[in-house]
């Protein structure tokens, strides 16, 4: 009764018009950056932190948060129509979301991710209202050895992405590892590959990355084959999913929400390890796994479901313990800072209008979102259909300010550039690029981990087994490597007693 | 011929004189640049947006903050040191930029490249220890860590940061090996710290607070030689078992060497009134700051001593990397 009380408060403090006004204008803001190539929530955030001095801060921080989840919604957008992630967590969604909108089903995979990020972001919701204090104190007990195990399943599961040639997709989650190391070492301090520019010594930036292989490599190899892909564009069949699509993806958008909700609760875990996890698992439990890479839409359903219940669920540690799980979220401590709040769980009783107020505008904010994109469908489908001409220089233009906001740097730009003269030769050359932005993402991330494990325990290897969540990873991950390899190699053998 | 030489140079040196001179009683004619070497929404950077806005104010002319991150600091840092010393580049300084040159191979000297202008407040750390370690003070630390040496283990926001340099006097006044843990960021060495795997951290006040009062972070001693006013039943590490030990993060404003002394003196009166303002001293008392005034001198000589106690600490400690 309690919780049905605090929801009804916080709904009543939600609702007021101003509030509402905020909700909105944070979500449709955030919509457009996320549709912006590069242009991302955090900087975003950080320049209109000022403006909100003087907005109370239940409003100030319903903006913001509007903000955040507005640009995952917006980031599958840009995803979906031109393969160019608008966000960090939106890479998957390019590989079959992209593949829709060339066979002309841009609609229903739109319409897809906006139903799945809807239906994820009411549970991620929920969950914060009901469980957001006991499932941050299950995330404290993620230590150095806990991540490392959990990573390693991670890893593993990601041989699954490889399409195709499996040479070609390990060189490139191993071409990925070799970019993470790149910057400061957090273990010793050590430059590593940083040439003496500083502007390495943090590493590369994951916009820059992806920006620069997706969006300006894709479209420096598309100048060569533009006349063919107009074609495709213009072959908008409907708009909205068939019967058969919804069938389809509820499942993927069931388990989609539970991964990112895992993945969201554990702050140190990065940005799209939720959707890469989706994708896997959706990939291994389909009937037709030769689907995925061609336009499945439960390849949309899943990781955009997982992304925005991670987006949601990583409001816990944050409202909860006052603990940001990612730069989104120290800006919004920041915010609160801002406001004379000393964020932490006290917050939850000394000032019960921001925390159910915040929560309760989440699922406003959601529902905003569905309605303003659903009908907003017809209108992006048409932007496919804007001269490439165009459309080219007004992306390359919106990345090149994207990327300089994220630090203000020339650097960046320059560094896009080369990335995408990489991204260029690495698609002529059949490379899949999804396995190397997941390698850049985990390897560096793993590093830290098991070396952080190692010098803990002064050494000994053990942590990883005696330490009993890590000990369930490591059985996990076992486990699918068994299950992986098994079948091939029982084909294997078929084939060579054939 | 010397003569005319000599006296066209006195001439051209009387001419720039006065340019300068009436450059500075004109300043500022263009917008100013505040450089914040570190992203936006920490503490550096509200307390550079609110000097922003209040000192856009007083001189009649914008002052825009530029948050130029990277390295530590060092980037912005770097850019502010070669900017014209017109008066138009200001950076937010803090401790950072007397402990980076001695971890990386900067451009700048803390002390050459700058002109001080104001230090603004002084931040203590804390020590914050998990609740169930069997310590009452500072003094029962130094005895468990003498007992198990390089079994104790600290978290820091990473390699040269100052929740590693806290740590790292603290290990040489008591002459105890407790082990560093890097991490990225001050946010995942908290956790780390009350999820029961590191033992402590050496931190700021504001980041470990929420948590001593919801009992999650044991607090042992503040590193000012006073106590704090956000805890004030938490005793100084001075007075709890460690004399003379006195550490804290600092925040002040300076300008590239060479920037008139007139515009220098004018900004500090300027940010010495805005110190007053009630704003700026709800946000210090909020993070657990107090304002400090000192002249520009007095500051530089800060500067300069600071500069010289880490490259101490450095060395002795032998943590420089590469």
């Amino acid at each position: 009764m309690d919780l049905f009380n605090n929801l009804i408060f916080g709904f009543s403090e939600a609702l007021s018009l101003q509030n509402l006004l905020y909700c909105f204008i944070g979500v449709l803001v955030g919509t457009l950056i996320g549709v912006l190539p590069g242009i991302g929530p955090l900087g975003t955030i950080a320049i209109l932190l000022p403006i909100t001095y003087g907005v109370p801060p239940v409003a100030a921080m319903i903006m913001l948060a509007g903000i955040y989840y507005g640009a995952q919604y917006g980031g599958s957008t840009t995803a979906i129509l031109v393969n160019l992630p608008g966000e960090t967590s939106a890479v998957v969604t390019c590989i079959d979301g992209h593949q829709m909108a060339q066979q002309g089903r841009a609609g229903p995979a739109l319409a897809i991710a906006a139903i799945g990020s809807f239906f994820a972001g009411t549970v991620g919701t929920l969950l914060i209202a009901l469980f957001g204090p006991p499932l941050a104190d299950v995330a404290l007990k993620f230590g150095a050895p806990e991540y490392f195990s959990l990573m390693l399943m991670g890893l593993v599961a990601a041989a699954v992405l490889a399409q195709g040639d499996m040479v070609k997709s390990i060189a490139m989650v191993v071409m990925g590892l070799l970019l993470g190391i790149i910057g400061t070492d957090v273990n010793s301090g050590v430059q590593r590959f940083s040439f003496g520019f500083f502007e390495l010594t943090d590493g590369i930036g994951f916009i820059v990355v992806a920006v620069g292989v997706f969006a300006i490599g894709e479209i420096v190899s598309n100048l060569g084959e533009a006349q063919e892909r107009r074609v495709l564009a213009n072959k908008v069949s409907h708009l909205f999913p068939t019967l058969q699509d919804l069938k389809k993806s509820w499942g993927p958008i069931l388990r989609g929400t539970g991964i990112g909700c895992f993945f969201g609760v554990l702050p140190g875990t990065g940005p799209s390890i939720a959707s890469f996890s989706s994708y896997m698992l959706e990939k291994k439990v389909a009937k037709n796994p030769d689907e995925f890479g061609r336009g499945a839409i439960q390849g949309v359903a899943g990781p955009e479901a997982a992304n925005n219940a991670d987006a949601q669920c990583k409001f816990i540690p944050m409202l909860t313990l006052g603990l940001p799980a990612s730069g989104v979220m120290a800006l919004m401590l920041g915010a609160l800072t801002i406001q004379g709040i000393q964020p932490g769980p006290q917050v939850m009783t000394q000032k019960p209008e921001l925390f159910w107020g915040l929560i309760a505008s989440m699922w406003i904010g959601n529902l905003l979102l569905v309605v303003l994109n659903l009908p907003l469908i017809g209108l992006w489908v048409k932007l496919l259909q804007v001269p490439y001409r165009l459309l080219f220089p007004a992306i390359m233009a919106f990345s090149a300010i994207g990327v300089f906001s994220v630090n203000n740097s020339a650097f960046e730009i320059h560094l896009t550039a080369l990335f995408g003269v990489l991204g260029f030769i690495w698609m002529r050359l059949g490379f899949p690029l999804a396995p190397m932005l997941l390698g850049f993402v985990l390897g560096p991330m793993m590093e830290e981990y098991l070396r952080r494990a190692m010098l803990m325990s002064g050494g000994d290897p053990s942590v990883f087994i005696t330490r009993p969540i890590s000990l369930a990873f490591i059985i996990a991950t076992i486990l699918i490597l068994v299950v992986m390899v098994a079948p091939s190699v029982r084909k294997q053998r078929e084939a060579f007693t054939d | 011929m010397p003569t005319v030489h000599a006296l066209m140079m006195k001439a051209a040196g009387v001419l720039l004189a006065l340019t300068t001179a009436a450059a500075a009683q004109d300043y500022p004619t263009k917008p100013v640049r505040l450089i914040v070497p570190f992203p936006p929404g920490g503490f550096n950077d509200i307390v550079a947006r609110m000097i922003g806005t209040q000192l856009s104010d007083r001189l009649g002319k914008q002052v825009v903050v530029d948050n130029r991150t990277g390295a530590g600091g060092v980037v912005g840092t770097e850019l502010a040191a070669h900017a014209p010393n017109d008066g138009y580049t200001l950076l937010i300084a803090s401790l950072a930029i007397t402990i980076n040159p001695w971890f990386h191979k900067t451009s700048y000297d803390a002390v050459k490249s700058f002109a001080p202008v104001a230090l603004l407040a002084t931040a203590p750390n804390v020590i914050s220890i998990q609740p169930d370690l069997p310590l009452k003070s500072v003094k029962d630390l130094i005895a468990m860590a003498k007992e198990r040496p390089g079994k104790l283990q600290y978290a820091s926001a990473g390699v040269g940061s100052f929740m590693h340099m806290g740590p790292e006097l603290f290990k040489q006044m008591a002459k105890v090996d407790i082990l560093h843990v890097p991490f990225r960021g001050a946010g995942p060495a908290l956790i780390d710290v009350m999820g029961g795997n590191t033992h402590m951290s050496f931190a700021s006040v504001p980041s470990s607070i929420t948590h001593f009062r919801s009992s999650k972070l044991r607090a042992l001693g503040v590193g000012s030689l006073k106590r704090n006013g956000l805890i004030p039943d938490v005793p100084t590490i001075d007075e709890s078992g460690l004399p003379g030990y006195e550490f804290s993060n600092w925040i002040g404003i300076v300008a590239p060497a060479g920037t008139p002394a007139a515009i220098v003196t004018r900004l500090h009166k300027d940010l010495s009134a805005i110190q007053d303002s009630p704003e700026l001293k709800k946000q210090f008392a909020n993070e657990g700051a107090e304002a400090v005034r000192m002249s520009s001198a007095e500051y530089g000589k800060f500067i300069a001593s600071e500069t010289a106690r880490w490259g101490r600490v450095v060395k002795k400690g032998g943590i420089k990397p590469q």
